[in-house]
């Protein structure tokens, strides 16, 4: 910026018509001089601050990771029902980054879906910002985790796999499959929400028109039978790329890769889950090797 | 004035010449004539009936002119009792107006009617077999206001501006029901759409029921969240013979806390998501002020009950809610001025309490959320502190408080050379609040109720004062403050300097 335009440069030449008129204003809004003496003097008297209300949280020395979960499970560190939770929880867990959990649902969330983690507060910078899904790597590294990411070139292939394929016929058989959505989503997810029966159906409705207006995204109509072979195929790819290794891309310890396959393939094998139209899960059962992968993770990371 | 007779060019001229100054005055004479005929005419009716007053009547029939849309079954409620056939006494004459005259006043209150409902008096021939020498019909004059009307426009109100979209359907069924349906969307209320379905009961103006249904999205910039609602909900009120208030209701609403600003605390973030209100409540009034914006004698006591998701309420939340509000203002005499001196006290008060319950017939009572929890501080309550200023903060965040107490004294001057008979005032005020969360108390909440009462009394009440101007606007009250926080809780957001209010309730 050119300097005879600046305010401050202007100011103290008095030839100038303009720069007397901008000192004018300036002093126009700047507090006089005994006002500020007196605002300074006030207030006269300051308490402590006022306590919390009871569902506040309490204040803690760790992160914490906002989850779908019941509140039993939080307590306790158990697998969160939501892959793309489980999937961050899991890589946490896998890193060593110490954090509590809450449960929580997708208006907590400054994007709008969970999972994301909220610093925790310490003294020296009191207003922390929630770090994103997607920020969680970057600050599991910032925060001496153990971040390792497998280089091979055939990475993304695969979790185009998982992200498409295995996410759909998840989408399906959760949502639009209604056996599993009275049996498993509707306790897990709208049950939860509310007691109220109008507010219930509303819920209800919301979540299976996301999931078939996300299903109709890629595809004009939903093929139930592609779906699922899709999902075998991809299913059987994995168990080619995991062969007899312990992780994935032969890494020494689990990788975020190793977290989201367990994402999905935990809560397909998941007992609890109480699945009512199992196709899907025995697709997986298939798979042994898989199926073992799942059972290194849960007894390494998530005690047993 | 030109004649009849004068040629055109004549008359062009005329009205040429006349000067608006002239007319002005020509019409001003006129008002003061039709005023002085009207007056004169009053008079002699006046005389009329009270040297008639204790002349023996009775109502043979009413008649209402100019009610096309109006159903005869509701009228028949409000004119039936007066009618002498279903009476035992006999009516004097000024009884009998001043009981048609009431009839009358009602019809007014169902405003389904333009303003000046005029009553003329006749009696039956006597020729007519059926009427008896004391008969006499009634006369009543109506208009009746357009059945529908629509209005757009905007509104400035406490620290918002908006726009709004009003549809009324008035008289729907001829019996003074009315639809009232309004959409508006502003600066902090998003959007609001809102429907009031209203109908009198048994023709009485005084008793209402009304059913409403709204959904509205609102800004909540003090607690870095929106909150969206959805409910409905029907009312019932009256007014008792000494003019108190009534009001029952219950609601239904499913809130959703959403929208959460980057910056949200954790108890915001906890709240977050949606919980279903399931409440009765219960409002009383009672107001004997001189002015609703700015009073300078009398008194208003409200109370508002709310008890919700207890026993078969259900619901995700319980509570029960308590809220008392009162202000008093007397004038001020200033020796040396006779008469009213246009300088008045005012003082107000109100307090609250929310008391956790179980949901339905559980056993655990649920502490309160944010959007139940109550909100203290503003240029319309405690002056001198930012909205939502006082109470429990995390953060940025003005998370509410369980159990409130805040209270004002002003005292009001006119202003020099505007006179007492203006809407301005001069005012010096001081005003005070306490606004508490409730304590975990081993799970006993009547114990942690009361102590966070007794707690209200620890120490000063966070406290401010200054001087400002009041302007009363037949829509709202108008305040420009300048104020001094004295006593603050740490983390209180006080407000030092100038503070802008408008409202139509203020502390």
């Amino acid at each position: 910026m050119p300097s005879n335009f600046s305010h401050r440069d202007a100011a103290p030449k008095p030839e100038s018509k303009f720069s007397k008129q901008t000192a004018q204003i300036q002093n126009f809004f700047s507090i006089p001089a005994p006002i500020k003496t007196l605002f300074d003097f006030v207030p006269v008297l300051v308490y402590p601050p006022n306590e919390l209300p009871q569902r506040a949280p309490k204040p803690s020395r760790i992160p914490t990771l906002y989850v779908f979960s019941r509140e039993e499970d939080i307590a306790a560190g158990r697998p969160s029902f939501n892959p793309g939770c489980l999937k961050w929880q899991a890589f946490l867990n896998i890193a060593g980054v110490k954090h509590r959990l809450a449960a929580s649902s997708n208006h907590a969330s400054p994007s709008g879906q969970l999972p994301f983690l909220l610093p925790a507060a310490d003294t020296s910078n009191t207003n922390l910002l929630p770090v994103r899904s997607n920020q969680l790597v970057k600050y599991a590294e910032d925060h001496g985790g153990y971040v390792e990411e497998s280089t091979s070139m055939r990475y993304e292939a695969y979790r185009s796999l998982l992200d498409h394929r295995i996410r759909n016929a998840w989408l399906y058989t959760l949502y639009l499959e209604p056996s599993n959505f009275s049996a498993v989503a509707y306790p897990l997810y709208v049950a939860s929400a509310s007691s109220n029966p109008l507010v219930r159906a509303s819920l209800s409705h919301q979540l299976r028109s996301a999931a078939e207006a996300e299903l109709l995204k890629n595809s004009s109509i939903i093929d139930i039978d592609d779906l699922y072979s899709e999902a075998d195929k991809a299913f059987e790819a994995l168990s080619i790329l995991l062969g007899d290794d312990q992780w994935f891309f032969g890494c020494d310890k689990p990788t975020l890769f190793d977290a989201s396959i367990f994402a999905y393939t935990h809560l397909l094998l998941d007992e609890k889950m109480g699945w009512k139209e199992q196709k899907l899960c025995r697709t997986l059962k298939r798979r042994e090797n898989l199926v073992k992968h799942r059972k290194r993770l849960v007894v390494a990371y998530f005690g047993g | 004035m030109a004649s009849p007779g004068t040629n055109g060019e004549d008359l062009f001229e005329n009205l040429r010449k006349s000067d608006p100054k002239k007319l002005e005055a020509e019409e001003k004479a006129l008002r003061e004539r039709e005023a002085a005929q009207r007056a004169k005419a009053q008079e002699r009716l006046r005389e009329l009936v009270a040297s008639n007053s204790t002349l023996p009547v009775t109502i043979s029939s009413i008649r209402l002119i100019g009610a096309e849309n109006t159903r005869r079954s509701f009228l028949d409620r409000l004119f039936n009792p007066i009618l002498s056939v279903n009476r035992q006494k006999v009516y004097t004459l000024s009884e009998a107006l001043q009981e048609v005259g009431s009839a009358a006043d009602k019809l007014r209150k169902f405003e389904i009617y333009r303003d000046g409902i005029s009553m003329f008096i006749d009696r039956p021939s006597q020729t007519d077999p059926s009427s008896t020498p004391t008969d006499i019909d009634i006369y009543l004059q109506a208009r009746e206001r357009g059945r529908i009307a629509l209005k757009t426009g905007t509104d400035l109100g406490n620290v918002e501006g908006s726009a709004y979209g009003n549809l009324t359907w008035r008289n729907i069924f001829g019996g003074a029901e009315s639809l009232n349906l309004n959409a508006s969307a502003g600066t902090r209320t998003r959007s609001a759409y809102q429907a009031v379905f209203d109908i009198p009961i048994l023709s009485d103006p005084d008793k209402r029921l009304s059913i409403d249904a709204v959904s509205s999205s609102t800004l909540k910039p003090w607690a870095n969240h929106e909150e969206a609602v959805k409910g409905a909900g029907a009312k019932y009120s009256w007014t008792t013979e000494n003019g108190t208030r009534h009001q029952v209701g219950y609601t239904g609403a499913w809130r959703q806390i959403t929208g959460l600003a980057p910056t949200a605390s954790p108890t915001i973030r906890n709240d977050a998501g949606d919980s279903f209100k399931s409440s009765i409540s219960h409002t009383w009034i009672t107001d004997r002020r001189d002015h609703p914006f700015l009073p300078t004698n009398g008194y208003l006591m409200k109370t508002v009950s709310e008890i919700a998701g207890w026993g078969p309420l259900r619901g995700d939340i319980a509570f029960w809610k308590s809220e008392m509000e009162t202000s008093a203002s007397r004038p001020v005499p200033i020796p040396g001025i006779k008469g009213n001196s246009g300088v008045s006290f005012a003082t107000g008060f109100r307090a609250g309490v929310l008391y956790p319950l179980p949901v339905g017939f559980g056993s655990t009572s649920q502490p309160s959320r944010t959007n139940d929890r109550f909100q203290l501080g503003g240029p319309t309550d405690v002056r001198g502190f930012k909205m939502g200023g006082l109470g429990p903060r995390d953060g940025a965040d003005a998370v509410g408080g369980d159990v409130y107490a805040a209270g004002s004294a002003n005292l009001l001057f006119p202003v020099p050379r505007v006179g007492k008979d203006s809407p301005l005032r001069f005012q010096l005020f001081a005003n005070a609040g306490r606004l508490l969360a409730l304590k975990n108390q081993d799970d006993d909440t009547s114990k942690s109720v009361y102590s966070t009462v007794a707690k209200l009394g620890d120490g000063l009440p966070s406290l401010s004062a200054g001087v400002g101007l009041v302007y009363a606007h037949p829509v709202a009250r108008f305040e420009l403050n300048f104020a001094l926080p004295l006593v603050v809780r740490s983390g209180e957001e006080a407000r030092k300097g100038l503070q802008f209010g408008v409202g139509l309730t203020f502390l």
